[in-house]
């Protein structure tokens, strides 16, 4: 919020069933249309490996919110 | 905090109880209880509870940043059946979870059951008759009931943290519909909170707490020592945001118990060295992935931590916090909290 705020690229990643707070969250501190990158609820319980394997699904996700662009 | 011109919404209603109540449970402005209708005229009774002025901004309340003023607690107030003399106490405890210590963006979105435990020390807790004694904080007292539920509809109506929501608590806990009570000063060998916290005798406050939950101690131990070890204990507890943040856990020590601990030379100050020393933890008891949690939170601390680390349950133990409440029996109650809060305190004025 507060990298977006200073105009720059900003992205926040929310696993599923915390994204109505993350979008609630974004409405009340002013940034509505904040990029929200989703990953599979629970994230918590993931071992590290299981974590890095979520973390490349969802890179190009973040990738074309923060740029507006594809990585392919 | 400054002035606001912002002036809560008029709406139309029937003049029915039933029509009114099946409204705020379809908007999602009641606690899940019937409410009082706060029509106009029973808000501006309210707001005669104060001398400050309805538009006055008192605080914006997390996760959702709106703005409580003092009309909008007082109409939270009448919701909750309070008396407009409770109303001075309600805006106190709003400031008092504005603190930024006390986290109120982190207890209001977490999936932890956190509860705001209100207490009231000085003289105005006698005066508006809020229970310190036998079931102070279980049913039956008009104050305590209300108070603490009002200010639960504030932070659910005002802050924004609606079950499912902004407020992610998995399960939640009855504390969440109200937790208030007063500190039993008359029967306490002990100074009370508020002076403790800096404030004069004189003076009435109200303490917020994040709490996680009560746990009781039944213990007819005659010995403070022996009692002391007891209540360590009970206190640890490896599934804890205490242990794995040093947070700041509280202890509600019934009278019969203070006095024994009085008895036995041990005063509030020594009660915490002893009881930080006890309730010390092996980091081997918690599973491999709180045990992580620890590391990351706390290796800076405590330095490397390993299996056999004895993990203390504060920073430090000035950071225990005990109060005197409950009537005659041999019970006192471990309030375990949120962990990445500090209770705050504020003067209650008219």
């Amino acid at each position: 919020m507060q990298i977006a705020k200073r105009g720059r690229a900003a992205v926040a990643i929310c696993s599923s069933a915390f994204l109505t707070l993350g979008r609630a969250q974004a409405r009340a501190l002013g940034h509505a249309e904040l990029p929200i990158a989703v990953i599979a609820h629970p994230f918590g319980v993931r071992t590290r490996d299981e974590v890095r394997v979520l973390a490349d699904g969802c890179v190009d996700e973040v990738v074309k919110l923060a740029t507006g662009h594809n990585t392919k | 905090m400054t002035s606001s011109h912002r002036a809560a919404e008029l709406i139309e209603a029937p003049d029915d109880f039933d029509a009114i109540n099946k409204l705020y449970r379809e908007r999602k402005w009641s606690d899940g209880l019937p409410i009082v209708p706060p029509t106009q005229e029973r808000v501006a009774r309210m707001l005669a509870g104060t001398q400050r002025a309805r538009n006055e901004v008192v605080a914006q309340l997390a996760p959702g940043f709106a703005e409580a003023t003092v009309e909008n607690i007082a109409i939270n107030a009448v919701m909750a059946g309070c008396e407009p003399a409770y109303l001075p106490v309600l805006i106190a405890a709003v400031e008092a979870c504005a603190d930024q210590a006390f986290n109120l963006q982190a207890i209001q979105a977490t999936t932890n059951p956190v509860a705001i435990w209100v207490i009231l020390n000085g003289p105005l807790a006698k005066t508006l008759e809020v229970n310190a004694t036998f079931n102070c904080i279980g049913e039956g007292s008009w104050a305590n009931a209300t108070i603490g539920r009002a200010l639960r509809l504030i932070l659910r109506n005002v802050g924004g943290a609606l079950p499912g929501e902004m407020d992610r608590a998995t399960q939640g806990q009855p504390g969440k519909f109200t937790f208030c009570c007063a500190e039993n000063e008359a029967d306490s060998p002990w100074e009370p909170l508020h002076v403790e916290r800096g404030y004069a005798k004189s003076a009435s406050t109200v303490t917020v707490v994040g709490a996680e939950g009560t746990m009781n101690m039944n213990s007819h131990s005659k010995d403070a020592a022996e009692l002391v070890h007891v209540f360590a204990e009970t206190m640890i507890h490896p599934p804890s945001n205490e242990y794995t943040h040093g947070g700041e856990p509280w202890l509600m020590i019934g009278p019969e118990h203070a006095e024994i601990l009085q008895r036995g030379g041990i005063d509030k100050s020594e009660l915490k060295r002893r009881l930080w020393e006890a309730s010390k933890m092996r980091a081997g008891l918690m599973s491999v992935k709180d045990r992580q949690r620890v590391i990351d939170s706390r290796s800076e601390e405590l330095g490397p931590i390993t299996l056999d680390t004895m993990l203390p349950i504060s920073t430090r133990p000035e950071e225990i916090c005990i109060m005197v409440a409950g009537g005659p029996g041999t019970h006192s109650v471990y309030i375990p909290c949120f962990g990445n809060s500090f209770a705050a305190t504020r003067e209650i004025r008219p």
